[in-house]
């Protein structure tokens, strides 16, 4: 680590980071564009509230999906989200557990989105169920007809691999953010933002005690969340790979969505980071050369994701079935070719971009590839959902999946869900870790002393 | 009212029993008196009415319009009848009937009310099998559309006033015998009813009766004039036949004679167990049912039928038959057909549709009398149906216009809608100072008459009929009406002047001269076993030596008509099941189509769905377009049944009304053009896809090949533990016609809901078994394959495994069962399916509360409610039905015992249900057979469901195979 050179300017002071990152909460700086931001996603989140009562009255037939096309949007978008989900757990905790350092700047946020779109992602499995107040039966509860969920289906593993990456994911995001509630609570000066991060600091006082419990209890919780990455997003694509329609059922699914899953959840990172770092003037702690190491891992993560593209195809090709090579035609040349073509043109060809120095360390470039990537890999589950169930094995069966209105009102409300708790932290934590950066720049000035 | 009552009292037959018979019990009376003290306020035959209504008011809560019970109440018997367990069906041998002719049905009641018709198994012509109309007639028994009430221009009366109106009439009648009087009838075979014309016409000797028929047996009755020299019926003696050569006659699509066709098809097709038992050569200008099944399909115009017929005959050496110009094409088929034929003599048949007329008729005639196929595989009687000497609608028409009539009597027909669009037939009404319509609705025509009077339903009735070989059956009635209705032999009693006539009076009198000394025992029986013996007597007949000329041509295109294949003639088009059936070769749902060839369409720019004008003379009628693969070049294809204004709630404004452009001089062959239009729509079809796309989901085998033996795959799940019976089906797709009438009896018989166009528009039809139809090869002359698709009930279940709460789950024999009370609609068990047979309630789709179709409903199967999946049980309550009445016995189950529904219905039985651990059954032994497959076997999901590959039986695969 020593040869590495220093992500932080270590020309700044320590107490200026805490002030400036405090402040933030406690005397927002950006009122009115927050308040813009606001109004515009908490009318997605009416829509959303909209589509639901609509949903929840008249039943899922308001969305576009059919015989053969029965999942569509529903688990379409909860594929999307759990994925976008999966950046802030991995950064944090496979960062902090390798000792790369550059991520305290980032794990905070990165966190909260995390949190926010597995919120997202986990509403989708109940409003895609056909009865949505029988969900609980998914539940091993003691029900008076003996009767249990059935363990061998996909859908029972989702619900227990999504429930505890949800709740692996807010403990380890509430024990890192312990410290800087305290610090924020030593800086409050109103009444109310004294009692709510006194409150929510849990008596924290820095005593060294504290310290090592906390560091023990954060790398323990890191240890768990980091095996959960790989299997919240592997479960997930077993939910395709278990069954066997054609396009589904291959093994290359499981590390196929854990890493498409990275790379969307790294390019929402880096659209976050971007937006934050202009919004609240950060580019002291979140460098041009932090932007340089998410393009990077943006770069690697997506030509791995690349791979599962060319392995798809190999595998139809070398399985010699029918209905396979069928499949992987319907997706290149059929009538949902503009998924995987959409899905290939996102995802892979602004990317190559990110191989420049130049453009990885300019912020609204890295804003556009990465945008373009979220675009990208939500065509792709529409292209895995939609292109594999709208043709399968009996050709009598065909048939075709349009989108309605509800489809796009729920999908654009869970943008809304996911913005307003979002904008809600900005504005009530500190939305980098103080203490973390702290600890990075003192380690860097350190390291200048003894050289 | 008293009427009624009397003659339950007077003389109630032994199986016509239900809950009125409780009003006897007077215990039973004073409970409902004392429970609900406004049945006192009844007279006494009132409230005996109402405990009589009450059978069907277990179910009809809320039924509106029904004057007679403004009190409607559930009601629990308080002791058990003696005649009646709660909860278990009665059958009663009854009728329903198609074009006049009966179907002979056993009708399933519950409480009273019946649930599910199924052909009568003791019946010598269609041996207990069904057609789709049969098994939707129980729908049209609670149509809540149905006229409930006499009307007069609109305003309700009562039977009173319609009796005493006919009286007022009847005076004016008889001073001048009946000059102004006319009767139109449908066709009927009704011995009563022909009996009650017969009296009229001799009480008013100057009246006269009209015949309109829809469905083209006037014009069949016309070809065999022509060809024989008198009005005959033919009747195709199919099981008997080696080969079948047919000109544009799809005798095994739908209609009255499609079950007795079927049978005896696929009797013979069967008759060999190594190789097909009969073939059939088909010309053909609209794709049908029948040319599907071909072994050489020709595809011909129209128009070409006569030349055709003539060739044949030239070819089998009919004297006088000399050889028209042929294509090269129809030049092999004839030399292969005639050669087919020569080779089987008195084994081979010859039939003609309708649009070759009576030219080819007449040569077809002469072809089966050269080659001895007349008396022997083509047997001809008298018509069965009448009215014998009747008048046409034209000329009814004609005389209405001329000032002759006026007085107008219609027997449930329907002319105002279905009749030639040319002849004016509703403005011709109108003219008529008093017309009366009978019917079950207050349709078109009945909307234009005077008086409208309410028709009692066939399973409302007592009444009589004969099948299509003059079998009789006596109908009973097995519910009480719940409307104010009469019977056609009640009214024809009040027009012969009868005061207040008995529902029964007049078809018991009727029999009472055949019966004779032993009338009670004889009509006891007659009414046990649903028929009276003695079909028609066939008659030998000479075909004429004349030569009729085709007519001659002008215009560019051949317009056919055909009757629709589900709402038929239009009778049957606010009954939703029948609307949401897939046609058979398009699979287009609730909508009639303009079918053209790939060639017409491609001349036209026009896709499917697109609008196009078919013009006839100076008449016009647009509708989509539906591009028919196979069809002849230049004909146009026109289905009439649909364009409905006044059918009901369900059946009003779908599609175009073909009779609008239909001629009355030659209806069922026209010349006219076609024009694109700049609007389209979007047809609810059920297949979008029907190129088979080189998959072996359908096979064919020829003699003496095999399909590969299923072999065992290995699999990583422990197979499930034996038990005594296992369930398996066996599909013979060479036998399957494609009917539907297996898909209707699944939907009588599981409650399933009717979506609507707009639902199925976007593929979420309900129908838990479809009949897949794919064609192969090129698209102008594709060879085409039904495929009937149930759930597989696979032993490695794909759906079982990915369903999270155990709601579909593995009985001990096998059946793939799906728990609907613990569905929470995750949809994983559909999207798994390799097969896509399970349906999900997208939305409730149950009917609304206070339907009367909740009335069909069977008991034995949940009405499921949205958000559940739900799909083929194999009939789980027939199976646990016949467990219950073989453990009583203390007996194992026979082979036979369970029938499902869609086997019960086959008319060809193509479906075979049984037990596979037993391997004596009649499955065990089909899935032995060397045609057997298992469908996408290669997955392992271990199917029970499993077929049988059509025979490729062509000369190609013959001399391959040499």
């Amino acid at each position: 680590m020593s040869d590495r050179s220093d992500i932080l300017p270590t020309r700044q002071s320590m107490g200026r980071i805490a002030d400036q990152l405090t402040d933030i909460p406690l005397h927002f700086p950006v009122e009115r564009r927050w308040l813009i931001a606001m109004m515009f996603a908490s009318g997605l989140l009416l829509l959303l509230m909209v589509s639901v009562v609509e949903l929840f009255t008249r039943g899922v037939g308001i969305w576009g999906i059919n015989i053969p096309v029965n999942w569509a949007f529903a688990i379409h978008n909860y594929v999307w989200w759990l994925g976008i989900g999966h950046a802030g757990t991995l950064i944090s905790a496979l960062l902090l557990l390798t000792g790369s350092e550059w991520r305290n700047s980032l794990n905070r946020f990165a966190e909260t989105m995390t949190l926010f779109a597995v919120v997202c992602a986990g509403i989708y499995p109940i409003l895609h169920l056909g009865r949505p107040w029988y969900v609980y039966w998914m539940f091993p509860y003691p029900a008076t007809m003996g009767v249990w969920p059935q363990f061998r289906s996909p859908l029972e593993w989702d619900i227990w691999a999504v429930l505890t990456y949800l709740t692996v994911s807010l403990a380890f995001w509430y024990t890192g953010l312990i410290p800087d509630l305290a610090a924020a609570r030593d800086r409050a000066t109103r009444r109310g933002w004294q009692i709510f991060f006194g409150v929510t600091a849990l008596g924290w006082r820095g005593s060294a005690r504290h310290w090592l419990r906390w560091s023990q209890a954060y790398r323990l919780t890191a240890g768990l969340a980091v095996p959960l990455v790989v299997s919240v997003h592997s479960e997930v694509s077993l939910l395709f790979a278990a069954g066997q329609i054609p396009g589904w059922h291959s093994t290359i699914f499981p590390p196929y969505f854990v890493l498409g899953a990275a790379f969307s959840g790294f390019a929402v990172v880096s659209i976050i980071a971007v937006a934050l770092r202009s919004w609240f003037g950060l580019e002291n702690l979140v460098t041009n050369d932090h932007l340089d190491m998410l393009g990077k891992v943006l770069l690697a993560t997506g030509l791995m994701t690349g791979y599962g593209y060319v392995f798809e195809v190999f595998d139809a090709l070398y399985s010699g079935e029918t209905h396979e090579i069928q499949t992987l035609v319907d997706r290149l040349a059929g009538a949902y070719a503009w998924t995987y073509w959409g899905a290939v043109l996102f995802n892979f060809i602004p990317l190559q971009a990110l191989w420049w120095r130049v453009v990885r360390r300019s912020g609204w470039m890295l804003l556009l590839v990465s945008v373009s990537v979220v675009i990208g890999m939500w065509l792709e589950r529409y292209m895995i959902l939609v292109t594999s169930l709208y043709r399968d094995f009996l050709v009598s069966s065909w048939s075709h999946f349009t989108p309605s209105f509800w489809d796009w009102s729920t999908y654009f409300g869970t943008i809304g869900l996911f913005l307003v708790p979002f904008l809600i932290a900005i504005r009530l934590v500190p939305m980098i870790s103080i203490f973390e950066s702290k600890e990075l720049l003192h380690e860097e000035k350190q390291e200048k002393q003894h050289a | 009212m008293r009427r009624r009552i009397d003659h339950q009292s007077m003389d109630r037959p032994r199986v016509w029993a239900g809950v009125e018979e409780l009003s006897d019990d007077p215990r039973f009376q004073a409970f409902i008196e004392a429970e609900y003290p406004a049945v006192q306020e009844f007279s006494k035959t009132a409230r005996r009415e109402f405990l009589k209504l009450m059978g069907a008011s277990f179910a009809l809560a809320g039924l509106t319009g029904c004057e007679k019970s403004s009190f409607v109440a559930a009601l629990p018997y308080v002791d058990q009848p003696a005649s009646e367990t709660i909860g278990l069906p009665r059958y009663y041998a009854t009728a329903v009937s198609l074009d006049g002719y009966a179907q002979p049905v056993i009708a399933t009641t519950y409480g009273g009310r019946p649930t599910k018709l199924d052909g009568n198994p003791g019946h010598p012509t269609t041996l207990g099998r069904s057609d789709i109309f049969m098994q939707s007639a129980v729908l049209q028994l609670y149509d809540p559309d149905r006229a409930a009430a006499p009307m007069r221009r609109g305003e309700p009366v009562s039977w009173a006033d319609v009796e005493s109106a006919i009286g007022l009439m009847r005076e004016n009648w008889l001073a001048d015998q009946g000059e102004g009087v006319r009767l139109l009838l449908g066709p009927t075979t009704s011995p009563t009813l022909l009996r009650q014309i017969a009296a009229f016409l001799k009480q008013f000797s100057k009246a006269r009766v009209h015949l309109h028929s829809t469905a083209g047996l006037d014009a069949r009755r016309q070809i065999t004039a022509a060809s024989y020299g008198q009005p005959l019926d033919q009747h195709y003696v199919l099981a008997n036949c080696d080969v079948v050569v047919s000109l544009d006659d799809d005798f095994l699509g739908p209609g009255p004679d499609q079950v007795r066709n079927a049978l005896g098809w696929s009797q013979s097709r069967r008759r060999y167990s190594d190789r097909p038992g009969n073939r059939l050569f088909m010309a053909e200008s609209v794709p049908s049912a029948t040319g599907a099944l071909a072994v050489h399909r020709l595809i011909a115009d129209a128009r070409r039928m006569p030349a055709l017929a003539e060739a044949l005959a030239d070819a089998v050496g009919v004297a006088g038959a000399s050889r028209p110009e042929l294509t090269d094409a129809e030049g092999r088929w004839i030399a292969r057909a005639a050669a087919a034929c020569k080779e089987r003599p008195g084994r081979s048949l010859i039939v003609s549709g309708l649009s070759g007329g009576a030219a080819a008729g007449l040569w077809v005639a002469r072809i089966n009398q050269q080659i001895g196929n007349a008396g022997q595989t083509l047997k001809l009687t008298a018509p069965i149906s009448g009215p014998e000497n009747a008048g046409t609608l034209a000329e009814l028409v004609s005389d209405i216009n001329s000032g002759r009539v006026d007085s107008l009597v219609i027997f449930d027909g329907n002319p105002a809608y279905g009749a030639p669009g040319e002849l004016g037939v509703g403005e011709a009404i109108t003219r008529v100072r008093s017309s009366i319509h009978l019917g079950l609705q207050r349709d078109e025509t009945g909307a234009l008459c005077e008086w409208q009077l309410p028709l009692a339903h066939a399973l409302e009735s007592w009444s009589d009929a004969r099948a299509v070989d003059g079998i009789a059956t006596i109908l009973q009635p097995v519910i009480s009406p719940f409307y104010d209705v009469r019977t056609a032999h009640q009214i024809a009693g009040m027009l012969l002047g009868e005061v207040d006539p008995a529902a029964d009076a007049a078809v018991r009198e009727t029999w009472r001269a055949s019966f004779g000394d032993a009338f009670d025992t004889r009509w006891k029986q007659a009414l046990h076993d649903g028929f009276v013996e003695g079909a028609e007597p066939s008659i030998t007949a000479s075909p004429a030596s004349n030569i009729i000329a085709p007519p001659g041509t002008t215009g560019d295109l051949d317009i056919v008509f055909r009757p629709d294949p589900t709402v038929w003639d239009g009778q049957f088009a606010n009954i939703g099941w029948l609307q949401e059936l897939p046609k058979t070769l398009t699979t287009v749902t609730w909508s009639n189509v303009v079918a053209v060839s790939p060639a017409l369409a491609k001349r036209l720019a026009a896709s499917n769905g697109d609008h196009v004008e078919v013009k006839i003379g100076e008449r016009r009628v647009s509708g989509p377009v539906w591009i028919m693969p196979g069809q002849a070049d230049n004909t146009v294809a026109l289905f009439l049944g649909y364009g409905r204004t006044r059918a009901g709630r369900v059946g009003n404004d779908l599609g175009y009304n073909a009779y609008h452009v239909q001629a009355s001089a030659d209806p069922w062959l026209a010349r006219g053009s076609l024009r694109k239009l700049d609007t389209s729509e979007d047809l609810a079809v059920t297949q979008l896809h029907h190129r088979l796309e080189g998959f072996d989901l359908a096979r064919e085998v020829s003699p003496g090949q095999a399909e590969r033996a299923p072999s065992d795959q290995a699999s990583l799940y422990a197979p499930w533990p034996s038990s005594k019976n296992a369930w398996g089906m066996v599909i013979d797709l060479d036998s399957c016609i494609g009917c539907n009438a297996c898909v209707a009896a699944c939907t009588a018989e599981n409650n399933v809901p009717v979506v609507g166009a707009d639902q199925v528009r976007v593929g979420r039809e309900m129908h838990w078994l479809r009949i897949a139809r794919y064609y192969t090869g090129d698209i102008a002359e594709p060879r085409s394959f039904f495929e009937p698709v149930p759930c597989m009930h696979c032993e490695d279940a794909p759906c079982e495994m990915g369903c999270p709460v155990h709601a579909t789950t593995h009985s001990p024999e096998g059946v793939n069962q799906m728990v609907y009370n613990r569905c929470i609609g995750t949809r994983t068990c559909s999207s798994y399916c390799p097969y896509k047979v399970r349906r999900f309630n997208f939305f409730d789709y149950r009917a609304p509360g206070d339907s009367s179709e909740h009335a069909a409903h069977n008991p034995d199967v949940t009405v499921r409610s949205r958000g559940v999946m739900e799909k083929c049980t194999y009939c789980t309550q027939r199976i646990e039905a016949a467990h219950v009445a073989a453990d009583k016995e203390n007996r194992p189950l026979r082979d036979g015992e369970v029938i499902t529904a869609c086997q019960q219905a086959c008319p060809t039985k193509a479906i075979v249900f049984g037990d596979i651990n037993d391997p004596n059954s009649e499955v065990s032994r089909l899935k032995r057979s060397s045609r057997h497959y298992v469908l996408l076997e290669e997955l392992g999901t271990r199917p029970r469901t499993t077929y049988l590959a059509r025979w490729r039986d062509d000369d190609d695969a013959e001399s391959r195979q040499g």
